[in-house]
């Protein structure tokens, strides 16, 4: 008797919590077109992270101060580096059910929401408050497929930053000047390994870490040209430059910390803060994570370009469109796309996500010296697309990619890397 | 029927006994056996819909030209399959399949010897069963993503488990999940060939191979211990009087009875193994050159950019399962049909 009593209690609890799975789920779900009333306003991004909610914080109290009665549904996913929140949105455009605006990176990743039909054409509300003018050229024409605009830029993060410990550098006698190129900075690491120290922190578990390091190697050894051709197949994946790179990648695999597969890129940086290695390259969203982790700037961590034979500026954007069809508040969205490009707005957010406004029109003094040498950087260098994060070309290529560097790193040959790559030109650019 | 129908008319139809046997003729007429199908109609209904149907979808998308999830393109693709002919050849693709084929084999054999043998020990400890069952059943209730954060960090090759390695005097402790060689290589390819993988047992995936048992030992044990509630005590009494020894008890007795545990450990763990991902992705992720790479992370990857990429290897991992669990289905049917 008390067996069965077990037993009862037991599926009552499997079924309770068999509910609140499947209620969990529709807490995730789309609140449905009309969600939250007229003057609404739903955004869906993957800024989940600490300084990454504050700087959404900042855009939609600025929304709401523009119209005090909107009511804003912050629908962030987490996860992936964004992965999960494009599952989430992929599945609601396709269920006909797209929240009012959606965070994205430009270019590459744009492409394919057009060739959707997903997202909303925004020439005219560019031309309207000319916001062309007060981009810089690259930047403006990221925005674009087949010269119409389709999304507004946010934020402008860096790709191929070195940052570095100074004191180990100093103990071991080097400095790493970006104008030496890739060769002044591999006898540089060398120097640090024969001190005694490990060159470079690299924590590559999520791929992405060591497809931005070749990407900046391949930048530096090619030039912006040649990289932006890269994409347009007008320069192959084959040509010596790219051999070299890769030459120059494993050189550099070489000299970085053993384990790197097993860290994450954030556990990386912090060990090079911490002393256990020379130099790490990492986006400039490490600066923030640097920042949080209690780290100086200037004596605990440092940084150069990385070292090539121009200014390169690695673009990494954020930016945000609105879709073609079922837009459930369009006048919000319109309001909101406006709100982003106001100068004093992309200052305000920047300070938060350690990022630099997309604008030239942007105040910036009031931001970090990072910050402030790379919006210089940015106005005068080479602005070029990050194919790692998916923004230079479609996300197929940049999936292929990634699966190149992943064979790479397991030992695989660079004449692998180049027919992948090259196949991968002559049939997924179109 | 008819022979069967003058002596019910000759027993009176007030008796108790009657109605329950009259009650189960009934069962097999047509009326009510419609009604019965009537019944079951929606479940059918719904696990055909969320099932078959599904799968067929899955089949043809793996078929078509449908490459970004938010544009869909159903037109085949031409040549018919040419997705699963593009998928064969990579690197990534192959190394997947060996990764998921050592992984099962590895980890079922753990799992299910390491839960005979819990099992075993916890029937014939005296003192404390209900501890040790709940020790060994613990990790069971934990999810694969809790667990592989915990492993990641104590398979970390700079701490965890090698600072205690370091410790006791060894100076190069392995690598773990970091390692790139493949144990017992068959081939060793040269880059030009189809085969773009070295075969063999990849030491990168043995840590976690040790983590999935882990968690499951508890699991099988379970399944074993029912097991052996079920072998009646006479046989093992009466063996020990003819002489048996322990070991021959075990042996003649209670390991043949125990088979049909071991089958059903072996089918319910073998889709733990096939599916496996979460433990994956939490403590190494694909790896490098894919070393610890799963379906269940290709079909992940590949779903925001190749939609059909994803689900030709979904369906690969479907006819995977199938290979071995349709012999079992087939043989438990055909027993059915003997009996």
């Amino acid at each position: 008797m008390r067996k069965a009593k077990t037993l009862r209690v037991a599926v009552a609890l499997a079924a309770v919590s068999g509910l609140m799975a499947v209620s969990g789920c529709a807490a995730n779900a789309p609140s449905g077109g009309g969600g939250g009333g007229a003057n609404s306003l739903e955004i869906t991004s993957w800024w989940t992270s600490g300084s990454e909610s504050d700087a959404l914080n900042v855009l939609i109290a600025a929304v709401k101060k523009n119209d005090p009665g909107l009511t804003v549904d912050n629908a962030a996913v987490s996860g992936g580096g964004g992965a999960n929140a494009r599952q989430a949105l992929a599945a609601r455009l396709q269920a006909g059910s797209p929240p009012d605006t959606w965070q994205l990176h430009p270019a590459g990743q744009l492409k394919s929401y057009v060739a959707g039909g997903q997202v909303a054409d925004l020439t005219a509300l560019w031309t309207e408050n000319n916001w062309a003018a007060q981009l810089p050229k690259d930047v403006a024409q990221a925005q674009q497929v087949n010269g119409k605009y389709y999304t507004v830029p946010i934020g402008i993060h860096r790709g191929n930053v070195l940052w570095t410990n100074p004191k180990v550098l100093a103990k071991a006698g080097v400095t790493i000047d970006p104008a030496a190129g890739i060769d002044g900075l591999i006898s540089g690491l060398q120097k640090v390994k024969a001190s005694g120290t490990t060159p470079l922190c690299l924590g590559d578990k999520d791929i992405f870490a060591s497809s931005q390091l070749l990407e900046s190697i391949l930048m530096s050894r090619v030039g912006a040209d040649n990289w932006k051709k890269l994409f347009t197949n007008e320069y192959s994946f084959g040509a010596p430059e790219v051999k070299q790179a890769l030459q120059d990648y494993k050189t550099i695999l070489s000299l970085a910390n053993t384990d790197h597969s097993a860290l994450t890129w954030d556990e990386a940086v912090k060990k090079m803060a911490d002393g256990s290695c020379a130099a790490s390259l990492m986006g400039d969203w490490a600066y923030g994570e640097l920042l949080n982790a209690g780290k100086k700037p200037g004596t605990d961590f440092s940084w150069v370009v990385f070292p090539g034979k121009a200014d390169i500026f690695d673009y990494v954007g954020d930016g945000f469109s609105i879709p073609a069809k079922n837009i459930p508040h369009a006048a919000a969205a319109q309001a909101w796309l406006k709100t982003l490009m106001d100068p004093k707005v992309q200052t305000a957010f920047a300070a938060k996500k350690g990022s630099i406004p997309a604008m030239t029109t942007a105040d910036i003094s009031s931001l970090s010296q990072y910050q402030q040498q790379a919006a210089k950087s940015l106005a005068t260098g080479a602005v070029v697309s990050s194919l790692a994060q998916g923004q230079a070309a479609s996300a197929e290529f940049a999936q292929t990619y990634a699966d190149a560097v992943s064979t790479l790193n397991g030992g695989g040959s660079d004449a692998a890397f180049i027919a992948t790559m090259t196949q991968a030109q002559a049939t997924q650019l179109k | 029927m008819t022979t069967s129908a003058a002596p019910p008319q000759a027993l009176p139809p007030v008796r108790p006994p009657r109605p329950a046997k009259a009650r189960k003729k009934i069962a097999h007429n047509v009326r009510t056996s419609r009604r019965a199908a009537w019944i079951f109609a929606p479940s059918l209904l719904a696990s055909f819909i969320f099932v078959y149907v599904f799968i067929g979808i899955t089949a043809y998308i793996s078929l078509s030209n449908w490459k970004i999830g938010t544009s869909p393109d159903l037109s085949l693709r031409t040549p018919l399959g040419g997705t699963y002919s593009e998928i064969v050849k990579e690197q990534r693709f192959q190394a997947d399949i060996r990764n998921v084929v050592v992984f099962t084999v590895l980890f079922l054999l753990l799992a299910i010897l390491g839960g005979l043998v819990a099992a075993l020990f916890i029937h014939h400890v005296s003192m404390g069963k209900s501890f040790f069952r709940t020790v060994f059943l613990l990790p069971y209730a934990l999810s694969f993503i809790v667990t592989g954060v915990a492993w990641r960090w104590i398979f970390s090759p700079s701490t965890g488990v090698n600072e205690i390695l370091r410790a006791i005097g060894i100076q190069n402790p392995p690598g773990w999940t970091t390692d790139t060689t493949i144990l017992g290589a068959l081939n060793n390819p040269n880059g030009t060939d189809f085969l773009k993988i070295q075969f063999g047992i990849p030491v990168a995936l043995l840590p976690i191979i040790f983590a999935a048992a882990w968690q499951l030992v508890g699991f099988a044990m379970a399944m074993y211990l029912a097991g052996l509630a079920s072998i009646p005590e006479e046989h093992l009494e009466a063996a020990s009087v003819d002489g048996a020894s322990t070991w021959q008890r075990l042996r003649y007795i209670v390991l043949p009875q125990l088979w049909p545990s071991t089958i059903t450990c072996f089918v319910l763990l073998l889709h733990v193994a096939l599916k496996i991902f979460d433990l994956v992705v939490a403590m190494s992720g694909s790896g490098p050159g894919f070393v610890t790479d799963v379906p269940g992370i290709y079909i992940y990857n590949y779903l925001a950019s190749r939609y059909d990429k994803a689900s030709a290897m979904s369906i690969i991992l479907l006819l995977l399962t199938l290979a071995v669990v349709v012999p079992y289905l087939v043989r438990g049917y055909r027993r059915e049909r003997k009996a």
